[in-house]
């Protein structure tokens, strides 16, 4: 037995202390009796005697007892106990969820194999459980006893986020160099590549399992202002024959798309539906069901397909107004005089309209008509009464399409030649159209102005405007969100409701992290307005149940075997214990003498 | 039964209705009774010869006596009357103290039994309470076993309370009773010895025949249930003690406790007087069958 604190016997001085307490503490019990004439012939308090001492009687030692623990306690004795602590890994990770030959999934396969290895287990040491999925983390602090370790692993589930392989590896690689870990016990789908570190024992339930999996789900705006969304899918058949595989994508619960299609063995194959319906929420799922149900459904949002935000700059801020007629284009318009380069964070692109910024802007921008002798471009501008168009760049993204023949421009102006931007329309006073990139940015200068945008009452300006405002948003596919992968939680939610009902809180700009499932997630915002977001596994290794390739640890000394760990076991629970027992018993006793001498003399 | 404590059961009243008030001197009663009366009367008990008066009844005249003498004697006989009896019950706060050990309670069985014992032998009876609240007892005879429940429904509302002066007290009760007889003091004594002693002396120099039965509680005997610092406080006087109470503590108070009723006693055998204590732990019916002697009783 030791001490963590030596130094705290000095306070076993306070012993005198406890006598002096002791002397001044006692309130005598106040008693009537019939006379107090034989009472006369004793002596009085002993304590107020000259030289008096305390009634060394029961209770006076029960305190000094509790007090001589007290300070015990507070000198932290310890004794050294031989454990071996044992690391209880499970796999937590969606391919734990297939089922497995035997009518089970993989984790309760694994969770019942786990606790037929703590039965063989002494329990001499603390039990740490840990899962893998998302990160490996323990559940708990360290279990004393093989009961509460079991009870733990009864409590965990799979969650639908894959593993992050390397993570893992390494997790397991740290586990089994400690020195403070006897024992590693791993179970999960995956097994170990020899040469296996000799702490750790795997336990491997990641038998073969035919699977067809959807690996993505992802929506777009292939078109600019168009309404029909284009949604990609990349399924995967990952058994040994060929299958048939049905696909049907459900947009707010009606079906809106169907697909069949023929893989072979191993086979990938993407389906396309290049005009899916505008729904709130989508959902495709493939047919015929298999065991691993979780990657036999994918979700996607119509919210996923990215809004272009532009701040409209004029001094005359109602031609901004035609824009929000294009699908997928939200404005905001604003005076030059109350606009700041500050306002740009919250938009992707700029359009300035007969003004000009004081400073580069930082987003991609079009200057319409600039006014000359703007010091941040440096267009050399010449107005005109009427420009005309002689020729245009005919692979450009910004003249698709354009009939330039029906485009009737009237007054406007030329631009010199630029440092840095390339003419893509001119004209005979010089450029009429320039594009150029700077500081990672596009910028596209017009010599007319082509607001307010009249959608197909002016055709080719439209399809003019919806190019340069394609070029500059730069359109592309939707990256999805997949389960384990925290996202930063947008500006102006304050919870997410997730695909199990619950809700949790949730600050702007801060990580969410509670992405463990797979499905719609409702970003809630202060009003109780929701905007969905779709989680899916989406991760074709995972998926694959045929090959699960083994984890390689690597371990500090991957030789040496589980070894008895010496460590400090606390007593000053046990001491605490004590001196509340006592403490509590003394109050009994006490109060229980007070009673019966209250009741006995008491009128 | 009949509005008698419990205690008193058919039993113990058969055995009550057994005993009679002894005395050590004759006492002149009121009436007819049982006792031998210092006058001369008519019972079976020869007591001494006058010369024949003209008018006296001849049936008296000791024919004997005057055929040896030739003169004419009337034998005279003894006269028998009841006793005076006259029960004294503390019912000083004192009395109320410990609780737990219901002395005044005890002290009112003992006086109803004494009185039950009077009335049963044909003796009349004066029941006196000194100090005590609450009850009002008549200050006057009353003769009949059947007046034995109206006394006890008399002492069944008193309370013990407030505190007096035992001899001058008792002095003032003796100016008041003016007729002699047997007299019972119910009490527990607990009083300077002094009080004691001149209290009960002023009775046996009044010619009155007196027993003191002290009544004492268990626990107030052994100071049980006191332990460690303890203030004690009069019931009395209100006068305060603090004391620390422990193994030997105890022992010594219990010896002072005995000491005091030994003192007690002790004066009352030297003055010819009757001593019974009780405890109240002991069984009542028990102790009163048998302290008959003690208590100053007879078969």
């Amino acid at each position: 037995m030791g001490l963590l604190y030596p130094g705290a016997l000095v306070f076993f001085a306070l012993v005198p202390a406890l006598l002096v307490a002791y002397l001044a503490k006692e309130r005598p019990t106040r008693v009537t009796v019939s006379s107090v004439m034989a009472f006369r012939a004793l002596r009085g308090f002993r304590r107020e005697r000259f030289g008096g001492w305390p009634r060394l009687d029961w209770m006076f030692f029960a305190e000094l007892l509790i007090l001589s623990l007290a300070v015990i306690a507070m000198a932290g004795p310890f004794i050294w106990k031989q454990t071996a602590p044992l690391a209880v890994v499970i796999d937590n990770s969606a391919a734990m969820q297939a089922m497995t030959p035997a009518g089970r999934s993989r984790f309760e396969a694994a969770r019942a194999k786990l606790d037929a290895a703590l039965s063989a287990e002494d329990g001499g040491g603390e039990i740490s459980v840990y899962v893998t999925a998302p990160q490996p983390r323990r559940v708990a602090p360290p279990f004393d006893s093989l009961t509460e370790a079991r009870l733990a692993l009864s409590r965990i589930k799979p969650c639908d986020a894959p593993n992050d392989r390397t993570t893992l590896e390494n997790f397991l690689g740290n586990l089994a160099s400690q020195a403070r870990v006897a024992k590693v016990i791993f179970a999960g789908a995956n097994a170990l590549a020899a040469p296996i570190p000799a702490r750790i024992h795997p336990i491997a339930v990641g038998d073969a399992v035919a699977n067809a999996a959807i690996g993505s789900f992802t929506i777009r705006r292939e078109v600019l202002g168009a309404e029909a969304l284009h949604a990609s899918l990349t399924i995967a058949n990952f058994s040994p024959e060929t299958r048939t595989l049905e696909l049907a994508v459900t947009g707010d619960g009606k079906e809106i798309a169907h697909a069949r299609e023929a893989l072979g063995a191993r086979e990938t194959a993407t389906i396309e539906f290049p005009a899916l319906p505008p729904a709130r929420i989508y959902e495709a799922k493939l047919a015929p069901d298999d065991a691993f149900a979780l990657d036999n459904v994918a979700y996607a949002t119509a919210s996923s397909v990215k809004k272009v935000s532009i701040l409209f700059i004029s001094p005359t801020p109602a031609d901004a107004q035609g824009l929000n007629s294009i699908p997928g284009v939200e404005v905001a318009a604003r005076t030059p005089d109350s606009y700041s380069p500050a306002d740009l964070g919250d938009f992707d692109l700029a359009i300035f309209e007969y003004a000009a910024p004081k400073e580069m802007p930082a987003v991609n921008a079009m200057l319409v008509m600039p006014p000359p002798g703007d010091p941040v471009f440096g267009l050399t501008v010449t107005p005109a009464a009427k420009v005309e168009i002689a020729g245009w760049r005919t692979a450009d993204p910004l003249t698709d399409s354009v009939n330039f023949r029906l485009l009737n421009l009237r007054g406007g102006e030329y631009f010199g030649t630029h440092p840095w931007m390339s003419q893509v329309v001119g004209g005979d006073g010089g450029a009429i159209v320039l594009k150029g990139e700077r500081g990672a940015h596009r910028f596209i200068a017009t010599g007319f102005n082509p607001f307010p945008y009249l959608g197909r009452r002016n055709l080719p300006m439209s399809v003019l405007t919806l190019n340069a405002i394609g070029y500059l948003a730069g359109l592309g596919t939707a990256s999805g969100y997949r389960t384990g992968q925290p996202w930063l939680a947008p500006a102006g939610v304050e919870r997410v409701i997730l695909p199990s009902g619950s809700a949790v809180a949730a600050n702007p700009g801060t990580l969410f992290t509670a992405v463990s499932e797979q499905g719609i997630y409702e970003l809630a915002g202060p009003g109780g307005a929701t905007t969905p977001r779709a989680v899916n596994l989406a991760d074709l290794a995972e998926s694959d149940l045929s090959n699960s390739p083994p984890l390689r640890v690597e371990a500090a000394n991957p030789a040496s075997a589980a070894a008895p760990v010496m460590e400090k076991s606390s007593l000053a629970d046990y001491v605490l214990g004590a001196i509340i027992a006592l403490t509590a018993l003394e109050a009994l006793l006490v109060y229980r003498r007070r009673r019966r001498v209250a009741g006995a003399f008491a009128p | 039964m009949f509005g008698l404590p419990d205690e008193f059961t058919p039993g113990f009243l058969a055995r009550l209705e057994k005993l009679r008030i002894r005395t050590r001197q004759r006492y002149a009663g009121m009436g007819r009774g049982m006792h031998l009366s210092p006058k001369r009367g008519s019972s079976l008990e020869f007591n001494d010869f006058r010369h024949y008066s003209p008018g006296d009844d001849f049936r008296y005249i000791d024919w004997g006596l005057y055929g040896r003498s030739d003169k004419l004697y009337i034998k005279l006989f003894q006269e028998e009357e009841d006793l005076l009896t006259y029960i004294f019950v503390d019912a000083s706060a004192s009395m109320a103290y410990p609780a737990g050990d219901r002395k005044f309670e005890f002290a009112i069985l003992t006086a109803l039994a004494l009185a039950y014992v009077a009335l049963a032998s044909g003796d009349r009876v004066m029941l006196r309470v000194l100090g005590g609240s609450g009850g009002r007892v008549n200050p006057s005879f009353v003769n009949g076993r059947h007046r034995i429940v109206e006394l006890a429904r008399r002492l069944h509302d008193l309370k013990p309370g407030g505190q007096f002066d035992f001899a001058n007290s008792l002095a003032t009760e003796l100016l008041a009773i003016r007729r002699t007889g047997k007299v019972f003091i119910v009490s527990d004594f607990l009083m300077l010895l002094n009080s004691v002693t001149r209290g009960l002396g002023m009775f046996t120099a009044a010619s009155m025949d007196l027993t003191a039965v002290q009544i004492l509680g268990g626990r107030e005997l052994n100071g049980q249930g006191l332990d460690g610092d303890v203030e004690v406080v009069d019931s009395e006087s209100g006068e305060r003690l603090r004391v620390s109470l422990g193994e030997r503590e105890r022992a010594q108070y219990r010896e002072t406790m005995l000491r005091l009723t030994r003192e007690i006693k002790s004066f009352c055998l030297k003055r010819g007087l009757h001593y019974a204590l009780y405890t109240t732990d002991h069984d009542f019916q028990n102790f009163f069958v048998r302290a008959v002697r003690d208590l100053g009783l007879a078969h």
